[in-house]
């Protein structure tokens, strides 16, 4: 025969189930551990990897502006020898 | 220009207990404003991905990819009037839903005979002895449907009011004591069901 199962909870029924549950989950403190592991999967002080980054760029542009720059001035000196040169040959 | 982090770290102190300002720069790309959330949250979330999968090693796994996953969607957020955590549940209770699919498909064994984390401030041997209890009893919560779970860990490991629970779950105050009452009922026929005597301690 199947239990006949109420709908209601008596008292005492409730406050021992309730402190059952209230025993069994309770708070867990992670480990600043695990706290600082999480920190640095997630990698929260990226800022000033980004600023690094950034910097880099600044840099990087520079140095690419630089050559650049450098390479115009080599291509006009070396039209201007050529196109003297061929004058000269004339 | 010469950029002072003495000062940006003092303005996010400033603001330390304004949730809203550090959602607002958070979502502004402000990592120190995210991390600030983080700290405020991590434990809460920690323990709800804990007791739903009742694994230390996935817990950690699990909540460090709730908090990937908002800072990545942060700019998203929008402030409907519900608790920031609220988001944070959700997008943990989508990841543990995900990792309990995988599991499933994989047949692993499950993970219900996980040893008790000791609780801080208690003695060793009590846990010990209590241990067994305690797994009976979170074997039966973790059958329960994830969102009778969401409430006991709400309810018990939080120590939140059932306004608050409401308002985390999206629900009203009476529908949260409604839903309450009817997982205590779920239990105290489980508990039973497996001859656990509620009534002697």
């Amino acid at each position: 025969m199947a239990r006949s199962k109420t709908t209601t909870l008596p008292d005492e029924l409730l406050s021992s189930l309730e402190a059952r549950l209230a025993g069994t989950l309770k708070p867990i403190q992670p480990s600043s551990d695990i706290v600082q592991r999480l920190r640095e999967r997630i990698h929260f002080p990226a800022r000033e990897q980004i600023a690094l980054r950034l910097s880099d760029w600044k840099k990087m542009f520079l140095v690419l502006g630089g050559v650049m720059s450098g390479m115009v001035v080599v291509i006009t000196l070396a039209r201007a020898f050529f196109y003297l040169w061929s004058r000269k040959s004339m | 220009m010469c950029v002072n982090p003495a000062g940006r770290t003092r303005r996010v102190q400033e603001i330390e207990f304004n949730e809203e300002e550090l959602l607002l720069l958070a979502s502004q790309g402000d990592r120190d404003a995210f991390g600030r959330l983080y700290e405020r949250h991590v434990d809460r979330i920690f323990n709800y991905v804990y007791y739903r999968t009742g694994n230390l090693h996935d817990a950690e796994d699990l909540t460090a990819r709730v908090f990937q996953r908002a800072m990545n969607h942060i700019h998203n957020y929008t402030d409907r009037g519900v608790p920031f955590s609220a988001w944070l549940y959700r997008i943990a209770h989508n990841l543990v839903a995900n990792w309990h699919r995988d599991r499933s498909r994989k047949q692993e064994i499950p993970l219900d005979d996980l040893p008790i984390l000791p609780v801080k401030g208690e003695h060793p041997e009590k846990n010990l002895v209590r241990s067994q209890e305690q797994e009976a009893l979170l074997k039966i919560i973790r059958r329960l449907p994830a969102e009778r779970q969401h409430l006991l860990i709400l309810k018990f490991v939080e120590n939140l009011s059932n306004a608050e629970i409401g308002a985390i779950m999206g629900r009203s105050e009476g529908a949260v004591k409604s839903l309450y009452h009817r997982t205590l009922l779920a239990l105290r026929d489980q508990l039973s069901d497996q001859n656990i005597n509620l009534e002697g301690d």
